[in-house]
């Protein structure tokens, strides 16, 4: 029984290494708030199919980290009809393209559905993935669904490959299939800076502070950031405005503070910009090559740079880097790996 | 977990508060403490440093935590055997002195003289690391010259990171140049039976001069694989009980702070090599289960080969380091007059560990 799950769990394609950040953080989004409009006139989606001849559609709805938009925003836990609008979309903007729907594994009735509805067409085909990130990565995506080699850091569009999330499809669908207009989307927000995890429905243009009014947690230093902490951006100045492109926000404690008895506080201070430990020596733990996702090895960038050698890192497949920041994120040592292969890019 | 109440830590928080303001503003006593300070609230507070790059986010995985681990499998699978074999009265002061030695003089005294900030956590595993290595009846002084000269050796080559070799084999290999005659002898019959005060205390008052691997050499005497796994057959004070050791090591590999390619290769690589020399060179050498039972080839494997920082950082290239530590343990063992190769084995493949690694880094990024 026990072989028999072994070979059961090796059908689901994947790649070696990545992290399960949704066991990691676990984070719930129960209620939507609908519509904070924006002072100004808030602007409208477009969607413009790209230039190139698109061949593939990977429509992506497999979230892998805890604080993106959850699926069932859009999806509404009604499958079927969100592939109508998946037909609908590729039979008005790109109808000689192939589909693939990456779907969770975890999501089990969400799975079976897509296959069934997929069994019934020959250019779609449904796959149930492994959420652990980073596998909704353009270049890790097109790799385990497409099993295409994507050039890291390239344009998926220029090679064919088309990759749209849920929230996206229906925005299209809306404006491109039935002609409405789109002048909103869901936003979610989430962190310990935050009173609670809510998905917002936010008009275009609205400022980032005026959504999170009155949101923040009392006490404390905040830090904001735009597309999650992992590989968004951190945001000082929060006039900015949304645009599509702003899935989520989290909002985390600072906690810039000495705190007493950190092994036994574990949970609270787990999801802080805290580093959580010192900054010492690397001691060579082989923690970084281990949840590299592209079988790279970080530390060798780390000696090189810090020897002074940065130009050599180049030839250990440097180009590979997708920038995730795992190596980062699970050092030990608490290394800038991330800062330092940024560093040796941009060395030529 | 049970929970600190709220006042406590607050005074304890304050006072720390208080204690570094004071360390800080006094030039003197920064000289003096200041590492020693930061080193004792290292361990009872977080440290508050914010990532200030991306990822915004870190694993709640420290190296303190990695070492914590490492000294909690040695405490479980060296030091409570030992107890119960030899009794706390050798076991706890060889480990007061080592500790003593190693890290509150040496290495305080190491970071006043060199101006660092901080003691490195990595001082504890070496000092845990050099009483088991010794025999249960050395002298403390020998335990305290050991510790300290481990210690000096690692922060003489750039401290826990830029250490060459493993700093506890290679203040052992110090001692056994330096002091042969303590190293051969005092290898003392540990206790079996129920545990009762004295045996708990003292140990056994026989003292044996001659370990398993020391009697094959000279009798051809194979001891029972039981006594040998159970550990009451005799040898260093940490290396006996080969079952706890294996199952810590086990536990080791199961929260990733061994890499479970080093061991592996390593025991497999000396059982293949003695079934291979004892197949050809016949019953002069030992037989393969038998070597893998015996003498510090457990926790070698398990402790001492795998720390990170000694062994080569490619994963293919650990193959190969395992390989080579067990094939230079088998030569040692059965074709020279010495009656075991650990130690030697480890320190010479911990040598050899850069041009491993830099030549599998050849091959695997060939252009």
């Amino acid at each position: 029984m026990k072989l028999f799950n072994l070979c059961k769990k090796k059908e689901i394609p994947g790649f070696h290494g990545g992290f399960n950040l949704l066991e990691a953080y676990p984070i719930r989004f129960c209620n939507v708030i609908e519509k904070i409009s924006s002072d100004v006139a808030p602007k409208q989606f477009v969607f413009n199919a790209p230039q190139q001849k698109v061949e593939q559609v990977i429509v992506n709805l497999c979230p892998t980290e805890p604080w993106a938009l959850p699926n069932w925003v859009t999806l509404a836990h009604d499958t079927s009809s969100f592939l109508d609008k998946v037909v609908a979309l590729r039979a008005r903007c790109f109808p000689a393209a192939r589909v693939a729907i990456a779907i969770s594994e975890k999501e089990g009735k969400h799975v079976t559905e897509a296959i069934k509805y997929a069994g019934n067409t020959d250019w779609m085909t449904a796959h149930p993935l492994n959420p652990k990130y980073p596998q909704n990565d353009p270049v890790v995506l097109s790799k385990v669904v497409l099993h295409a080699e994507v050039e890291c850091g390239a344009d998926t569009t220029t090679q064919g490959i088309l990759i749209l999330d849920a929230q996206t499809i229906a925005a299209a669908y809306e404006s491109n299939v039935l002609g409405n207009k789109v002048n909103s989307r869901f936003v979610a927000v989430s962190g310990t800076g935050l009173k609670e995890n809510e998905v917002i429905r936010v008009e275009l243009g609205a400022t980032i502070g005026k959504m999170l009014g009155g949101r923040f947690k009392a006490n404390g230093t905040h830090r904001v950031f735009v597309n999650g902490p992992l590989c968004g951006r951190e945001i000082t100045d929060l006039s900015q405005e949304i645009d599509w492109s702003v899935n989520n926000i989290v909002v985390l404690e600072a906690l810039n503070v000495k705190v007493m008895f950190p092994m036994i506080k574990q949970e609270e201070m787990s999801f802080t910009t805290n580093i959580l430990g010192e900054v010492r020596q690397c001691v060579y733990c082989n923690f970084c090559d281990d949840t590299c996702p592209m079988d790279l090895e970080p530390a060798l960038y780390y000696h090189s740079y810090t020897r002074g050698e940065g130009h050599k890192a180049r030839s250990y497949n440097l180009g590979k880097c997708i920038e995730c920041g795992l190596c980062s994120f699970i050092c030990p040592s608490k290394l800038e790996l991330l800062q330092t292969i940024k560093a040796c890019k941009a060395l030529d | 977990m049970k929970k600190i109440p709220q006042p406590i830590e607050h005074i304890l928080d304050k006072t720390f508060d208080r204690m570094e303001s004071f360390v800080h503003s006094h030039k003197k006593v920064n000289f003096l403490f200041g590492a020693l300070f930061s080193a004792f609230d290292g361990l009872l507070r977080s440290s508050k440093d914010t990532a200030a790059t991306q990822p915004f986010i870190r694993n709640n995985y420290d190296v303190k935590r990695f070492m914590g681990a490492v000294l909690v499998a040695l405490v479980i699978g060296w030091v409570f055997p030992a107890v119960y074999f030899y009794g706390w009265q050798c076991v706890i002061s060889k480990l007061m002195v080592s500790f003593i030695v190693g890290v509150f003089v040496v290495d305080v005294l190491w970071a006043i003289i060199a101006q660092e900030e901080h003691i490195s956590e990595g001082g504890f595993v070496s000092c845990l690391l050099v009483p088991a290595i010794l025999p249960p009846q050395a002298p403390l002084w020998l335990v305290g010259l050991g510790a300290a000269l481990a210690i000096i050796f690692r922060n003489v080559l750039g401290g826990v990171g830029h250490n060459l070799v493993n700093p506890a084999i290679f203040s052992r290999l110090f001692l056994t140049i330096c002091f042969p005659s303590f190293l051969v002898m005092g290898y003392q019959t540990p206790f079996t039976g129920m545990p009762d005060l004295h045996s708990l205390r003292y140990g056994l008052d026989a003292v044996t001069h001659a370990t398993p691997l020391t009697l094959f050499k000279t009798n051809g005497e194979v001891a029972s694989f039981f006594s040998l796994l159970l550990g009451t057959s005799g040898g260093s004070l940490g290396e006996s009980c080969r079952i706890l050791l294996i199952l810590t090591g086990l536990w080791l590999i199961k929260i990733k702070v061994v890499n479970w390619r080093l061991p592996l290769s390593y025991l497999s690589s000396v059982f293949v090599f003695s079934l291979f020399f004892s197949l050809i060179v016949g019953k002069s050498v030992a037989p393969p289960i038998f070597q893998l039972m015996s003498g510090g080839l457990i926790l070698g494997a398990f402790f001492m080969a795998t720390d990170p920082i000694t062994t080569v950082y490619n994963q293919k290239a650990k193959w190969i380091y395992g390989a080579g530590c067990g094939f230079v343990t088998v030569l040692i063992r059965d074709f020279t007059t010495l009656p075991e190769g650990v130690m030697y084995s480890i320190l010479l493949m911990n040598l050899l560990a850069v041009p491993i690694q830099s030549l599998m880094v050849k091959i695997r990024y060939r252009a």
